[in-house]
């Protein structure tokens, strides 16, 4: 079930950094968060990894960071899952 | 063939008056006019009032050449004192542009095609500049995609309750 699911979670979470996590079906729909993140933010993340993947055909799995001054969120879609990580600090 | 400036000149006396001689100077020597600055002005004017017309014309050549040499030199010192001020730049800046599509509308010339693909971004230099994602952060990101989606697969229902429920009809 998705115990396992929440492992992954908490286990990304433990790295120096990250603040929060989502993870999101093709469609957009919510499977995980955890940390500074909301579930209502899995749609756009869903969304984003599919317009930029039709930006380079021949990349499977573009990976798209969002930054400020102090943030950067982290995407990456692979199949069916996209997963976006919250991490502090300039990259 | 005469010598422009000789040190027997002043000595030699009797060359002088006389014939043109080897060391008869083809320019008059300077001391003549060193001479004049030491004597009054009174004494000087009557001194040489006949040579006055002649005086004045070699004044006003020398200062033509003074003129001309004025105007082909550039004195790099003096243009080093001048510093342009910032709205100065800007002025300039305006006024070359503004003659420069003058120019170019005068002598039609195609206009640039500007084809970039990041004309949308002001300054693209920025944006090129700055360091891409690292390393370690994309096989992070890659790592947790792919612990998620084995994790994820791993989801299966499991049903509790009878899907089908029997109505008891009579």
């Amino acid at each position: 079930m998705e115990k396992q699911l929440d492992r992954v979670m908490d286990e990304v979470l433990t790295v120096p950094g990250i603040s929060g996590c989502i993870f999101s079906d093709k469609q957009g729909l919510c499977i995980g968060v955890k940390g500074k993140a909301s579930a209502e933010s899995a749609g756009i993340m869903s969304a984003i990894a599919n317009q930029v993947a039709k930006l380079e055909p021949d990349n499977k799995s573009p990976i798209i960071v969002y930054e400020n001054d102090n943030q950067s969120c982290i995407i990456q879609q692979q199949g069916d899952i996209t997963a976006a990580i919250y991490k502090t600090g300039i990259i | 063939m005469g010598c422009c400036y000789s040190y027997f000149c002043d000595q030699d006396s009797s060359s002088q008056n006389g014939e043109p001689s080897e060391r008869t100077p083809l320019v008059n020597p300077v001391s003549n006019s060193i001479n004049n600055h030491q004597i009054n002005c009174d004494d000087y004017l009557i001194r040489n009032a006949n040579s006055l017309p002649k005086k004045t014309d070699e004044q006003s050549a020398l200062n033509r050449i003074l003129q001309e040499t004025a105007t082909d030199v550039i004195d790099i010192a003096a243009l080093d004192s001048h510093n342009l001020q910032q709205h100065e730049y800007l002025d300039r800046m305006k006024q070359y542009s503004l003659k420069l599509q003058q120019a170019c509308a005068a002598n039609k010339l195609p206009q640039k095609n500007n084809k970039s693909i990041l004309q949308d971004i002001p300054q693209p230099e920025k944006v090129l500049m700055t360091a891409p994602l690292s390393s370690s952060d994309i096989s992070l990101i890659s790592s947790i995609v792919n612990k998620a989606t084995t994790a994820i697969s791993d989801i299966k229902i499991e049903h509790k309750e009878e899907l089908v429920a029997s109505f008891q009809i009579p």
